[in-house]
């Protein structure tokens, strides 16, 4: 027995050797979607929470004031001119074209003497759902002084009490002489003198109030003001009431959330087909698994800005978007982007990286719509440099072609602040671009494809919705 | 397993949890070395300290509780309690049983009943600090709506046994019937397998009956066999925190979201053992031989698993196991050593909720397989104790002490079909676990204690995670028996669970 209780001593001492040799399990390669929902995890993508139920007499001023000509200063253009239901709430052009213009959609015209919009029409999709700032430039955002709590380009004349930051962008459209209030001398459609022209840009509270009275003055629009905001007596009425009914109809007509990759992020795996999820990867990039130090193995640079929840909106980055159209402000006739709001070289031909989901149905893309496909665009990430050098002029519009600017000059300064992320060229294979934009094209809600249901057959003020 | 603490492992795992380690009769599926506390170790053992040799070493308190059939060993009634407690070292869990059983035999027929009470603590990820899951509060203290906050207290569980037989001594016969009924509140470690949950309500039972055969010859052979029939049926109703991005709030909020899973499998046994003994040496030599059916109607869909389309997977699994025996008495010394082989096959697959367009353009129906997984284990377990009584000269009375070890190996093939991706992936893999074991009993005319002990080593546990798991469903667990599908890193960090148990035997009036 001493020598079999010796034998289990020694085995047990062998063992217990043996044992600190042993090896882990080693793993699986993660699958396609561990990877991706580590992806996304890292890059901060969540699922975005139901859209609350907006005011139904709100949402009915709203509608009205989107589709009404009576907001202008000509009475030719409204809202919805250039956020088209047609055009899933852009207006499919590659630089907006505002009063005077004639049309819609694609084939929308200029209008005779009168320039470009200098900047394309975003989609309003998804605009509700609580975006840091707005316009391509960021010019309004949701930080700022003052009693509005916004940054905004009227200052401290921004009335308090707008809800959020699409009440407060809603505001600036009727101020803005090339898109809706038009050129001082301008007749309206009626042949009458446009008051609203005759006001000087920086009178902002004399515009809005203008705005106001000629609302006021239509009775079915004071019994909408009136449902709307009840207990608000018509004389302390503002143009902010009008801004956050705007707002309200956005968030409860254009809040677009039903995507495949929405669904994805619900946790069906089966939402994404396997080129969009190979697509995604590439997109987010492929980091190593949980507790490894996370370095992506095959990164491409698109969430390191499209990223977060709305996968966009906190960010400015100068992707060498090719330049087009008249300019703004002290850059034109170039477009200086947020580098002329804050004046600020490293902002440069900078733009707000916009959020992307339903990005399939909102071409022509960039600030300035000169890509038409998002393949384009895609090949535009691959080789950034390249892109800008090779532009293909002939991918516009025929109306806008002279408004490129391909000198050498312009070319160089905009790769001279190019932004790092997009400096080094991805050289994407086709099959890539082709994951790519099946991943992009999984963003769109299928809700979004026909919104012709949002426009009305009549406004008050009687002006024609759709010409 | 070595012991450099967080180590990302990337498998499938398959286990069953309602199977003590003793126990030969249900055999116990794993792929992936989580550590399991010693919940199911409820009843008595007189080998366990000895490494739960078995095969050709009988275990007086522990073989009625097996085999119904060795009830009939009962010289007389008694009366036993073998209070028992484990925990996990990190501060990761534990638990406490304590069972009374009384067994009796009058004329040719015996019978026994036992009921245990069982108290499981919360399973906590290794070094868990107590606060990593508080709720996050809204100004004012206020937790946010709908989200509870973690349950931290300790869940009973109930079992109830129940043993009849008869002996038919002119053919050196028996037959009995058991029934083990569960009622669990708390299975340990499931709630750890739901990475990033909040709470986790366990509720569920299991009945395992067992129609066992001894027969013995006059030379000392026997032959015993058990068919067994254990349902298992759990229910987890899991509160996720997750974050998401509010449109009202217009920032990151946090949310609940409450996710019920069931957890079915259904075991059939067949176990048989023969024993004889070699001469007149005190050596006896034992083969044994088991074959588990196993279904599982429903798998838990464990947060850590990841497989496309939220399976609500079924599977099913064979698992034999093949050992040998040797067991030699020599006066008052005893050693006993078991060598046994478990092969094993499993097939889970992962059903399609809804259509499901392949890579390749193709639609799997509802209800078709997108993710098929095939196991082939090759485990093995060698268990080896000696025990040595001293009689205590003058004081009438013995003590006896014993060592043993158990060393288990687990090694497996996974091939893995994604049938919506088109791809395969196989992964071999495999660990070690090692427990030693000891004991000490303490034998008086009129009755025994013993104390029991064992630590396990080789095995850990889900590390906490720093944040709000949303897509970690990395590995994926399965069974109810808990099954497995694939795959993704699982961090874990090695924990070592120690088990102690004291019996007392007491005989009856």
């Amino acid at each position: 027995m001493t020598r079999h209780v010796r034998m289990l001593g020694l085995a047990a001492l062998v063992l217990a050797a043996a044992c600190d040799e042993m090896t882990p399990p080693e793993g699986l390669p993660p699958s396609l979607d561990a990877q991706l929902r580590r992806s996304l995890q890292v890059w901060n993508v969540l699922p975005i929470g139901a859209m609350p139920q907006q005011d139904p007499a709100l949402v009915a001023l709203g509608r009205a004031l989107m589709f009404d000509k009576v907001l202008s200063g000509n009475r030719d253009i409204a809202c919805a001119t250039c956020h088209q239901p047609s055009e899933h709430a852009a207006d499919g052009l590659s630089l907006a074209i505002g009063t005077g213009g004639t049309g819609l959609g694609p084939s929308r015209t200029l209008g005779p003497g009168r320039q470009f919009v200098p900047r394309n029409a975003p989609s309003l999709l998804n605009a509700g759902l609580g975006v840091f700032s707005v316009f391509w430039d960021g010019r309004i955002s949701s930080f700022g002084p003052g009693p509005s709590g916004f940054t905004t380009p009227a200052g401290t004349a921004l009335p308090s009490g707008l809800p959020n930051i699409l009440a407060a962008q809603a505001m600036f459209p009727v101020t803005n002489r090339r898109e809706m209030r038009g050129e001082p001398g301008d007749l309206d459609v009626f042949g009458n003198a446009n008051e609203l022209a005759q006001l000087g840009d920086s009178q902002w509270v004399e515009i809005w109030q203008a705005v106001m009275r000629r609302l006021l003055a239509i009775p079915e629009y004071d019994a909408l003001f009136d449902a709307a905001f009840p207990g608000t007596p018509t004389s302390q009425l503002g143009f902010q009431h009008a801004a956050t009914a705007l707002a309200a109809f956005q968030m409860a007509a254009l809040t677009k959330t039903g995507s495949p990759f929405d669904r994805y992020l619900a946790r069906d795996d089966a939402a994404l087909s396997a080129e969009a999820k190979r697509g995604a990867l590439l997109f987010f990039g492929s980091f190593g698994s949980f507790g490894s130090p996370g370095t992506p193995a095959r990164l491409t640079p698109c969430a390191s800005c499209h990223n977060g929840p709305l996968l966009g909106d906190r960010d400015f980055a100068n992707t060498g978007a090719p330049q087009l159209g008249p300019g703004v402000g002290a850059g034109a006739p170039l477009d200086l982007g947020r580098g002329e709001v804050v004046n600020n070289a490293f902002y440069r031909f900078a733009f707000r990286v916009t959020p992307l989901r339903n990005v399939e149905l909102t071409a022509p893309y960039f600030h300035d719509g000169v890509y038409p496909t998002l393949e384009a665009v895609v090949r535009h990430y691959s080789d950034v440099v390249r892109a800008l050098a090779e532009f293909d002029v002939s991918q516009l519009a025929p109306a806008v072609r002279d408004q490129y600017h391909g000198d050498p000059a312009t070319l160089d300064s905009i790769v001279a602040r190019l932004d790092f992320r997009v400096r080094t060229p991805l050289n994407l294979t086709d099959g890539e671009v082709a994951d790519l934009v099946a991943f992009l094209k999984s963003l769109t809600d299928p809700a979004a494809r026909d919104l012709g249901a949002l426009v009305p057959t009549r406004v008050p003020s009687g002006l024609p919705v759709q010409e | 397993m070595t012991t450099s603490g967080l180590r990302a492992v990337r498998v499938a795992v398959l286990f069953c949890v309602c199977s003590s380690p003793a126990s030969t009769q249900v055999i116990s599926i794993r792929t992936v070395p989580i550590a399991q506390g010693d919940q199911f170790q409820i009843f008595p053992s007189h080998n366990l300290g000895m490494g739960s040799v078995s095969i050709a070493l009988a275990d007086s308190l522990l073989d009625p509780f097996v085999n119904p059939a060795k009830g009939a060993r009962l010289g007389a009634a008694r009366f036993v309690s073998a209070p028992t407690v484990y925990s996990l070292s990190e501060r990761a869990g534990g638990g406490r049983s304590l069972p009374l059983a009384a067994l009796a035999r009058a004329g040719s027929w015996y019978g026994g009943l036992a009921l245990a009470l069982q108290q499981v603590e919360p399973s906590r990820a290794p070094g868990f600090d107590g606060g990593r899951f508080e709720a996050v509060p809204l100004p004012g203290g206020v937790a946010p709506p709908g989200i509870p906050a973690p349950d931290t207290r300790a869940r009973g569980n109930e079992y109830l046994f129940a043993m009849v037989g008869k002996a038919v001594p002119s053919a050196r016969l028996s037959l009995g019937a058991s029934v083990l009924w569960s009622g669990l509140r708390a299975l340990d470690g499931v709630d750890l397998l739901y990475a990033g949950s909040r709470r986790v309500e366990q509720r569920g039972h299991s009945v395992d009956a067992r129609l066992g055969l001894l027969k013995e010859w006059a030379n000392g052979r026997s032959l015993e066999g058990v068919l067994l029939h254990n349902r298992f049926a759990a229910t987890h109703d899991v509160t996720f925190v997750e974050l998401f991005w509010d449109p009202v709030l217009q920032r990151t909020a946090e949310r609940a979201r409450l996710e019920q899973n069931a957890d079915r499998t259904n075991t059939w046994g067949l176990h048989l053992e023969y024993e004889l003994p070699i001469g007149t040496s005190g050596w006896r030599v034992g083969w044994l031989g088991t074959a588990n059916r196993l279904s599982h109607p429903k798998i838990p869909n464990y947060e850590l698993a990841n497989v496309p389309v939220l399976p609500r997977d079924p599977g099913r699994s064979s698992a034999y196991n093949l050992g040998i025996g040797l067991s030699k008495r020599r006066g008052p010394a005893t050693f006993g050593v078991d060598a046994i082989f478990e092969p094993i096959r499993s097939y889970t697959w992962a059903d399609a909720a809804t259509p499901v367009t392949t890579s390749a353009g193709d639609t799997i129906a509802a209800g078709g397989k997108t993710v098929e997984n095939r196991f082939r284990f090759a485990n093995a377990l060698v268990r080896m104790g000696v025990s040595r009584d001293v009689e205590l000269q003058g004081l009438g009375k013995a003590v006896g002490l014993q060592l043993g070890l158990v060393v288990r190996s687990v090694r497996y093939r996974l091939a893995q079909q994604d049938n919506v991706q088109l791809t395969q992936r196989a992964l071999e893999t495999g660990w070690f676990e090692w427990t030693p074991t000891w004991g000490l009993s303490l034998r008086f005319p009129e009755l025994e204690i013993r104390y029991r002990g064992r630590v396990t080593h080789g095995a850990g546990r889900p590390a906490a995670q720093s944040f709000p798991v949303i897509w970690g469903r990395d590995v994926a667990f399965a069974g109810g028996s808990i099954l497995a599908a694939p795959s993704g890193p699982l961090n874990l960090t090695d924990v070592k669970t120690a088990t102690h148990q004291i019996s007392l035997s007491l005989p009856l009036p």
